[in-house]
């Protein structure tokens, strides 16, 4: 990819001169931005097609001046009011905007030189879905296409007018960014309490926090404290990992494939519970969690780059879907912490749940390795 | 290939779009070019900001009326605009004739003519498909019309479905000049896998006994034959006749631009397209030419391009399509997004060239399935390209 010739290109876009040019298809160009019940923007009409509009040159020598141009400008302010028109919506019904041109300029693009006017039109209300009524050079040339960029808050969006749909509707209600917190909050919430996979991860490396290795055998910890420190330390090295690595996916920076990180996130719950059951590392699971957390973590990502983050609101988003992660991550550990440190001290525990229950784990994540490894699809 | 967004929403949906390096550009181009388009308040009162073009003047209500209500007004004045394109390249004046046509079109029973015009305008903005609808209807109330015949047999002849298109041209060999129905058959028989014989014939035809307009024709396809059979010295020669007969032929210049590039000639291009620039396939052989001499001229044309095939894509106008994908694969060097837009333009049209954009964009790519399809159709129709050899036999 030759980026610099692009970037050179890019740049030349904005002035072409004036004895090159393309011929495309008449087109409009219309930019609008709504924000409350004011639509300001402007509009670019060719100034062939200006000519074709109302006519402006006056001497008749086949060449449009800028004094031809801008003395014609309120007869193609004129034109334009009654082939231009925005409507505030209001479920079927449509209050009409009142709609005002400024000075004129002139703007250079690729097929020639556009007359550019900039507008305000102002609504009698709060704009929630914007009509537009389009009809600029119906009759004189049905190919005119009005190309909009639309803009509502941080949302963009693009449309072709005119043709033969002179009218279209667009929604510029954006959402709120609090709306957005509180969606993509349950959204974390709900991955994390229905996504069973990080649940076991996490129990896997829970399950031993309420025991101290000594001598090949599992003793129970004498006091509140250590269980604590312990789990705080493994919580957090997972959060920080998966925190990581969720935002880099998110924002494109880093990408896995999913059937990749879905099958080391299976590998990862076997490793944590058979770690319980022929302990190799009983110092630092923090360790542990924090490299498989990074895994998890593009998992996460997964998960959101199929909900999409919300124009405008892509970083609150997507840390309201963190924040709900952890949130629901904090709730499981809050509801098994008790129930565990209180069952500590009994063989029941020792012996049926660490050994059973990490197999049973295990099992479980084996069967998952198999579909998502191997089998096709 | 889209790079719209009609809907936003809070949850836009699965968006898996690879992201590919050209799109990462056309977007930064298209933020560049709506940051920087300033507008401005030019300095000079007397600066000229455009040039009209004959027939492009404000037309009153009263003539406007005219060309409503006098059907011998409005058919010479639909003609001479879609000739205007043809001259120029400008897809403008498609749009003026539409309008003439339109109080016409509206009418309960159209007049034949008004649909032929309508179908040449539809087959110039390549909406084949709607072109041939209006040729039937106008077939069905004049049948020996010879000119409707002849664009139904170019257009079917455009989409590869070459036994209608000869069909076509039988009705011709009724209807019209012997010589045009010969010309209208052998050119189809040639991409039927006659071409050796369809050539034999049409060099056959003596220009002298042709009418003026089938002339031209004659070494146009003439040129594009001996081209496909590897004759490349017979196919300047025949390209350079045609030209010297009718230099504003637009196929013939493009298709002889594009034998010089081939041989890289590009120095002889560029003074065969000068003056020419402001039609996009030409400005397309200007920036491959560039590329080819590497003198670093060719920035323009390629932003030129890229801004205005970034309109159409907007306006979703198909016409360039071919010239898109070209200019993604030889100037771009973007072989992944140049097979999107083969693709796409396959759907469009099959004309040699477009089998040869499929197969170099696919070989480029690495993506051998993606010729399948004009494999195939190569296959069924037999048809004959010297310059399709390395692609037919690498996959």
């Amino acid at each position: 990819m030759n980026v610099p010739r692009c970037i050179v290109a890019a740049l030349m876009s904005c002035s072409f001169s004036a004895a090159a040019h393309a011929h495309i298809a008449s087109s409009g160009f219309l930019v609008a931005n709504v924000a409350g019940a004011d639509v300001t923007g402007s509009i670019e009409i060719a100034v062939l097609d200006v000519e074709l509009a109302v006519g402006v040159d006056a001497n008749r020598d086949n060449q449009i001046t800028w004094r031809e141009l801008s003395d014609g400008a309120p007869q193609l302010a004129r034109y334009l009011s009654e082939h231009l028109a925005f409507t505030a919506q209001d479920g079927g019904l449509g209050v009409a905007c009142r709609l005002s041109f400024q000075a004129m300029q002139v703007n250079d693009r690729v097929d020639g030189s556009y007359a550019w006017l900039p507008f305000t039109a102002q609504c009698p209300l709060a704009v929630r879905d914007l009509g537009i009524d389009y009809s600029v050079m119906a009759g004189l040339d049905p190919s005119h296409r009005g190309l909009l960029t639309l803009t509502a808050g941080r949302v963009v969006q693009t449309a072709v007018l005119g043709g033969a749909a002179e009218h279209a509707t667009f929604s510029v209600f954006a959402p709120s960014r609090w709306r957005a917190f509180v969606d993509y909050f349950h959204a974390g919430i709900w991955h994390i309490w229905s996504g069973i996979d990080h649940l076991l991860f996490l129990l896997s490396l829970l399950l031993p926090a309420v025991l101290l290795r000594n001598g090949g055998r599992w003793e129970p910890v004498p006091e509140a404290r250590p269980a604590l420190i312990s789990i705080f330390k493994v919580v957090t090295a997972f959060t920080l990992a998966h925190s990581l690595t969720l935002t880099l996916a998110a924002l494109d920076i880093v990408r896995l494939p999913s059937r990749l990180t879905e099958s080391i996130i299976a590998a990862s719950i076997i490793v944590a519970a058979l770690n319980n059951i022929f302990p190799l590392v009983t110092e630092s699971r923090a360790r542990i969690a924090f490299a498989f957390g990074l895994l998890h973590g593009f998992g996460f990502a997964s998960v959101l780059a199929d909900m999409g983050l919300p124009h405008g609101a892509r970083l609150i988003s997507l840390l309201a879907f963190n924040v709900g992660i952890e949130t629901g991550q904090m709730a499981v550990v809050l509801a098994v912490m008790p129930i565990i440190y209180a069952l500590r001290a009994g063989a029941f525990y020792r012996r049926a749940v660490m050994p059973w229950g990490s197999a049973a784990i295990a099992a479980l994540a084996l069967v998952w390795l198999v579909q998502r490894a191997v089998l096709p699809g | 290939m889209r790079l719209r967004e009609h809907i936003s929403s809070v949850f836009p949906g699965r968006r898996r779009i690879r992201r590919r390096p050209f799109f990462t550009a056309l977007l930064f181009a298209l933020h560049v070019s709506t940051a920087c388009a300033t507008p401005y308040i030019p300095a000079r009162d007397a600066q000229v900001l455009a040039e009209l073009p004959a027939g492009a003047r404000h037309a009153g209500a009263p003539s406007r009326q005219l060309t409503a209500n006098r059907l011998d007004i409005a058919l010479p004045l639909a003609q001479f605009y879609i000739s205007r394109a043809r001259a120029t390249g400008d897809l403008r004046f498609l749009g003026y004739a539409e309008a003439v046509l339109a109080p016409w079109m509206s009418q309960p029973a159209v007049v034949p003519q008004v649909l032929v015009l309508h179908a040449t305008i539809l087959q110039s903005r390549h909406s084949f498909d709607a072109s041939l609808i209006e040729l039937d209807r106008a077939l069905k109330m004049r049948p020996d019309d010879a000119q409707s015949w002849l664009t139904r047999a170019t257009v079917l002849r455009v989409l590869g479905r070459y036994a209608e298109a000869l069909t076509s041209c039988e009705h011709l060999a009724v209807a019209a000049d012997p010589a045009i129905a010969t010309l209208c058959r052998q050119s189809v028989l040639g991409l039927m896998g006659q071409l050796t014989s369809a050539y034999a014939a049409i060099a056959a035809l003596s220009p002298k006994e042709m009418p003026p307009e089938a002339r031209a024709w004659r070494y146009s396809e003439l040129g594009e034959m001996a081209e496909r059979l590897a004759d490349d010295a017979a196919a300047e020669h025949w390209l350079r006749e045609g030209l010297a007969l009718a230099p504003q032929d637009f196929y013939m210049r493009l298709a002889y631009a594009d034998l010089l590039l081939r041989q890289q000639r590009a120095a002889e291009a560029l003074q065969l397209l000068a003056g020419y620039e402001s039609m996009e396939p030409m400005l397309l052989r200007v920036a491959i030419a560039h590329r080819q001499l590497q003198d670093g001229a060719s920035v323009q044309a390629e932003a030129l391009l890229s801004s205005a095939f970034d309109v159409e894509q907007r306006r979703s106008d198909v016409v360039h399509r071919r010239e898109q994908a070209r200019f993604l694969l030889d100037v771009d060097q973007q072989p992944a997004a140049a097979l999107a837009a083969a693709e796409e333009n396959w759907k469009v049209q099959r004309e040699p060239d477009d089998i040869l954009i499929l197969l170099r964009s696919a070989q480029a790519a690495h993506q051998a399935p993606a010729a399948a399809p004009a494999l195939q159709f190569l296959q069924t129709t037999g048809l004959e390209d010297s310059r399709l050899a390395p692609y037919r036999d690498a996959t």
